[in-house]
């Protein structure tokens, strides 16, 4: 419907597009450019698509290719086998502490994968927490692909187990029962009912779980490079980091990065955009859950031995190297103690410089990306000028930007000699990658909440006398407004602990908590690394948990 | 009605000028005309009901005056102030409307005072005289006990009133009803139209109201426009409109009785294939369409030479008894009964030749079976 295109429309979506812009096409353009052009830095367009051939020629990129998407597939496989039979039994039948449940297995999920990594090296490592209880370790099984590929599903799982088990439940009270009283069994409801129509959000989640893995760095960065295992993130980051860069072949990995995360985002939101059928009905009747039976102990030990894998051991051989005075001294009562802990909490150490750094950072990036992602929902939204459509593309695309791309861009972008002044070396280019990378947080939140407030809400506010301003800021902004929170809080919680873009393009003189474990890891305490660790998982885990409770509480309101 | 713009500033005496005044109001969507050529006057204190079937453009029409719309031709006039022309309107917030919403449209993050405060606070009113506002309005409606409620609290038909103390507690010189009362069950409904009549008349309220109920509009407007494909059909007196529908279409749509095709016989004209109905002077030439309201059928016992019809099937209905008589021809027509008349049962029907309709064949018939 055609309603006014006045003057602060028109101005609202370009501020929008230009904001866009240079946050988000800039980057992705000077990748593009320096990957057709690779002696664009030196201000010349000469030989043209020499790099691409380069790269391929040396067979490096068909590799990269190949093993970034066996890596991925691989994870894909794997977290569907773990999370559709969890999400089946806790569905559709009552599991006792089914709540409980929920919330254990949001944990591995809140843990980035490279601490989980580096928790699972000193358990598995010859001589490792392992070991030291069991006389065996499983250095053969972590330093291997299918490692890579257990210990990424076992980070990427929730997402399935979580999906799955909502639309389970959901067509389990309305279709299957259905079924049931046409005469169909409980095993025939479910695999000709249930299972079909969980489908298009199985497969969807399963996507998105690709590409969380193709993206992820610091799992096949420790495990993979050991073996020879190069995937396109880690070998962008060996051509930017590893003398003699090479950022042409950078760009050129970077590229195909790109369209495998876009090619993945596209999919998934073709089959999310085809909608469930879990939601056809205005009130979905919950499941009335079958008892478990005999099958409630085999089931609790299940869901036991995945919560111990993905949740148990990694937080305690955090702890346990946290808590060790010495990495030599084992596991033994004598060589517990605080010191890492309070090394990192004491004050005028690297380690504290590092939590705040990363706390005002995440807090930074939070704000902004929550104000600009808002911002640009609503133009798309709510404004009828014509801009919307590319700012809503410009919203979209860094859902296809890994951080290594991400950080790849800034350097491209901002560390031209031309450039009058530069964020490039100060800690704003940190904010500007947080920002760029978790757009689409607060843009999809935002999204949802402003398509659920009827139009009409706004005409009523406008028919009453508010002007377009101050219905945004009296109607749109309070009803968003906990939605908004909540991306806001996601975005600092990522953005808190982010370790490949920091790694990056970290200014001299700084770290992030996740550059911090990374290095104490390589060539420090790994105790204290794993302290900062510990204290990270608490602050982003706990953190969200009790504002996301809180916030489901004032949601009432809608 | 004269459809050249008014000079802005006429020498003569002019009369209070009308409260809503369209003059040639056109909108397309996408190409596709939704509204054609739309002319309207609405006098002060008088309501105007837009009667019409979905897709008839009537939701449109009162988007447009609203402002939430502009038109693409034609001009839009509130009390004598031009407010849109083609391509060019008011915003909304400048014309001092008040506006009822179909799905109530109440703010859920405010409370009950706070939406039905919002247009006064809009209007810059000071915090202790709108609070007296709000609780006039809000007693007006009998929701005087709910200010501090929210309204997800609420059930629908109060939220429904709170959504019309909002829209009449500015006092504006217009209220839009869209469709207002078309998301309640029709117990509610009934009731809601009696609250509506009353405060329209006690606060002497001129107002546009849109609905696809005809009972709706008959109760509560002096003159019912019926739309149809995106222009006005007719426009009259409720009354009127029962009485003297201007076409088959408006007949069909208002449910005034059966519609059946006749032809000119020997002695004047007939039931298509059937019986005799009336002599030639009572149609014009071109008739092909009868209307036969209801009322102007009595059942009495079948004698010789006058129509007759067939019971074939009857439904008990609680007020009587709706049955389905076949007449010579292959016609159908349905009458409340008292009693339950016996299938295959012949009744006479006794006709009051003043209250048919005839119509002329016309390109939109669309003759019912």
């Amino acid at each position: 419907m055609r309603r006014q295109g006045g003057a602060p429309q028109g101005l609202l979506t370009a501020l929008a597009a230009v904001l866009l812009t240079v946050i988000v096409a800039a980057p992705f353009l000077f990748i593009a450019l320096q990957a057709i052009f690779p002696k664009i830095g030196a201000g010349s367009l000469a030989a043209p698509f020499s790099a691409m051939a380069d790269v391929l020629s040396a067979g490096r990129l068909p590799r990269a290719t190949l093993n970034t998407l066996i890596m991925g597939v691989g994870t894909v496989i794997v977290s569907a086998l773990i999370a559709v039979p969890l999400a089946a039994i806790r569905a559709l039948y009552r599991l006792p502490g089914a709540a409980l449940w929920d919330v254990i297995f949001l944990v591995p999920f809140m843990i980035p994968p490279y601490i989980a990594t580096l928790s699972w090296v000193m358990t598995g490592q010859p001589r490792g927490y392992l070991e030291q209880l069991t006389g065996q370790n499983i250095a053969g099984l972590l330093f291997s692909v299918p490692g890579i590929v257990i210990i990424l599903a076992l980070h990427c799982f929730p997402v399935v187990y979580f999906a799955l088990s909502r639309s389970f439940a959901a067509i389990g009270g309305r279709f299957a029962d259905v079924s049931r009283v046409f005469g169909a069994g409980p095993l025939r409801a479910f695999l000709r009912v249930t299972l079909p129509l969980a489908l298009p959000g199985l497969a969807a989640s399963l996507i998105l779980v690709f590409a969380m893995a193709i993206e992820e760095y610091g799992t096949p960065a420790v495990l993979g490079t050991r073996i020879g295992f190069r995937v396109l993130v880690t070998g962008i980051d060996e051509a930017i980091g590893d003398w003699p860069v090479d950022l042409p072949g950078a760009s050129t990995l970077a590229l195909v990065l790109v369209a495998m995360a876009t090619a993945a985002y596209l999919a998934q939101r073709r089959l999310l955009a085809r909608g469930g059928f879990e939601t056809t009905g205005s009130r979905p009747l919950q499941a009335d859950r079958r008892p478990l039976g005999r099958a409630t102990l085999p089931a609790l030990l299940l869901f036991g031995a995945v919560a111990l894998v993905s949740t148990g051991i990694p937080l305690l051989a955090v702890l346990a190297t946290a808590l060790a005075k010495t990495i030599s001294g084992g596991l033994a009562p004598e060589n517990l103690g605080l010191q890492n802990f309070t090394a990192v909490l004491a004050t005028s150490t690297t380690a504290r410089s590092a939590l705040l750094t990363s706390l005002g950072l995440g807090l930074v990036a939070a704000l902004l990306t929550g104000l600009l992602g808002a911002f640009a929902a609503f133009v798309v939204l709510r404004t009828r000028a014509r801009g919307r459509f590319y700012v809503d593309l410009l919203a979209a695309l860094p859902n296809a930007a890994p951080g290594v791309v991400v950080a790849l861009g800034m350097i491209l972008l901002w560390n031209q000699p031309w450039w009058p002044i530069t964020p490039y070396n100060t800690l704003s280019i940190l904010v500007l990658a947080y920002v760029l990378l978790l757009l689409p947080q607060p843009v999809r939140y935002t999204t949802a909440a402003l398509q659920q407030i009827a139009p009409s809400l706004d005409a009523a506010a406008r028919v009453s006398g508010a002007s377009e301003l101050t219905m945004a800021r009296r109607i749109l902004l309070p009803l968003i407004g906990p939605h908004l929170l909540v991306a806001m809080l996601l975005v600092f919680v990522v953005a808190a602990r982010e370790l490949v873009a920091s790694l990056l393009i970290l200014p001299v003189g700084h770290q992030t908590i996740a550059t911090f474990i990374w290095r104490q890891f390589d060539q420090g305490s790994v105790g204290l690394g794993m302290a900062m660790a510990f204290v990270t998982i608490c602050l982003t885990t706990l953190l969200p948990l009790v504002v996301l409770i809180a916030a489901r509480r004032t949601e009432d309101i809608g | 009605m004269d459809l050249t713009p008014q000079p802005p500033l006429s020498t003569a005496v002019v009369d209070t000028p009308a409260a809503l005044e369209m003059a040639g109001l056109s909108l397309r969507l996408g190409g596709t005309p939704i509204l054609r050529d739309i002319d309207l006057k609405l006098a002060p204190g008088r309501v105007l009901a837009l009667l019409g079937p979905s897709g008839s453009g009537k939701t449109t029409l009162l988007r447009l005056v609203a402002g939430l719309l502009v038109p693409d031709a034609g001009t839009i006039h509130l009390a004598g102030k031009l407010v849109a022309a083609a391509g060019h309107a008011l915003p909304p917030e400048a014309r001092g409307l008040g506006m009822v919403f179909q799905d109530y449209a109440l703010w859920p993050h405010m409370n009950v005072a706070g939406n039905v405060g919002f247009p006064l606070e809009m209007r810059r009113m000071p915090a202790p005289e709108r609070a007296k506002r709000v609780a006039r309005a809000l007693d007006r409606v009998g929701l005087a006990a709910f200010a501090e409620r929210r309204p997800s609290e609420l059930s629908g038909g109060q939220q429904q009133r709170v959504a019309i103390a909002r829209a009449i507690v500015a006092e504006p010189a217009l209220v839009l009803f869209d469709e207002p009362l078309s998301n309640l069950d029709r117990e509610l409904r009934e009731t809601m139209v009696g609250e509506i009549a009353g405060l329209v008349e006690e606060l002497g309220l001129t107002a546009l109201y849109v609905t696809h109920d005809h009972s709706e509009a008959f109760s509560l407007a002096h003159e019912v426009a019926v739309m149809e494909a995106g222009q006005i059909a007719q426009i009259a007196a409720p009354e009127d409109l029962v009485a003297d529908p201007a076409s088959v279409s408006i007949a069909r749509f208002l449910r005034l009785g059966a519609l059946l095709p006749v032809q000119r016989g020997a002695q004047g004209w007939y039931l298509r294939g059937g019986a005799f109905l009336a002599p030639p002077e009572a149609a014009p030439e071109k008739t092909d369409t009868v209307l036969l309201p209801s009322r102007a059928l009595s059942v009495t016992e079948p004698r010789a030479g006058m129509l007759t019809a067939t019971v074939t099937r009857t439904l008990f209905r609680g007020d009587g008894h709706w049955a389905t008589l076949a007449l010579d021809g292959g016609h159908d027509i349905q009458l409340l009964l008292p009693h339950r008349p016996a299938p295959g049962a012949v009744l006479g029907l006794q006709i009051s030749h003043g209250s048919l309709r005839w119509f002329p064949s016309s390109p939109s018939k669309r003759t019912s079976p």
